[in-house]
């Protein structure tokens, strides 16, 4: 049996488009070639973590103050 | 410059809306596939390099940056590789000699046979015909933003395509129905 594919203009054009388009993975080899690797979280918010998790644990640790009266 | 993550993903979402548009063109004027994928390589880098003046432009400006960037490394491939006749030449010379089929081996064989003779009839279409084809069929681009992506008419690019078809219903012996 023929394949109506193979008389018409416009479905042999569109297999010929999708057997000539660049394939996501090409796409994607030529993105990732592009675009250094950019580290999952910048400097910055790392500096600003480590800021909060130093102030969490300062805070955790001291003695409160009602409990410094209550010594003195 | 430092570019962040932000960078990357507003790159990424220019290269996903046109990369298909661009790689049309170049197979359209290089016919190389090899060859266009280094081009569309070449451009998007260029894109990356000048991210922050491309960015805030809007889609269709975004689209004639892109597309001058193209146009001129198409120009330069053809000043670095050879003249452009001897290139139109070669790739006659391949339509005629290795009508390679395009598709894949799982194809139907009578289909890859009629997709061969296809992708020899085009690659055998004068350039501007070749590229419009391809943008429109392999890019999805409408004839208004071929037009605006290649700064014509988009009226000449509707005859051009109208003139395409006809040479290809032709080649293959089909009526051209559009």
């Amino acid at each position: 049996m023929t394949s109506p594919a193979l008389h018409d203009l416009d479905q042999l054009l569109a297999a010929w488009a999708h057997a000539r388009r660049l394939p996501d993975a090409d796409a994607e080899r030529i993105r990732q070639a592009i675009v250094p690797a950019v580290p999952a979280l910048s400097a910055t918010w790392w500096s600003e973590f480590n800021s909060k998790l130093s102030t969490a644990i300062t805070r955790a640790t001291s003695t409160p103050v009602p409990a410094l009266a209550a010594l003195q | 410059m430092t570019q962040s993550q932000d960078d990357a993903a507003v790159f990424t979402r220019i290269f996903d809306q046109h990369r298909n548009a661009v790689h049309a063109y170049f197979l359209g004027r290089v016919a190389d596939p090899e060859l266009a994928r280094d081009l569309l390589q070449e451009t998007f880098l260029r894109v990356w390099r000048r991210l922050s003046e491309i960015a805030p432009l809007p889609g269709e400006q975004q689209r004639a940056w892109i597309f001058t960037v193209a146009r001129n490394l198409a120009i330069d491939s053809y000043r670095v590789s050879a003249a452009r006749k001897a290139a139109e030449a070669a790739l006659r010379h391949h339509a005629t000699t290795q009508e390679t089929t395009v598709a894949g081996p799982h194809a139907h064989a009578e289909l890859g046979e009629r997709l061969a003779h296809l992708d020899a009839a085009i690659r055998r279409l004068p350039e501007e015909q070749r590229v419009i084809l391809s943008m429109a069929t392999a890019g999805g681009l409408t004839s208004r933003q071929i037009g605006e992506a290649l700064g014509e008419p988009a009226g000449t690019v509707r005859y051009r395509l109208s003139q395409a078809r006809k040479q290809l219903a032709a080649a293959l012996d089909l009526e051209d129905e559009a």
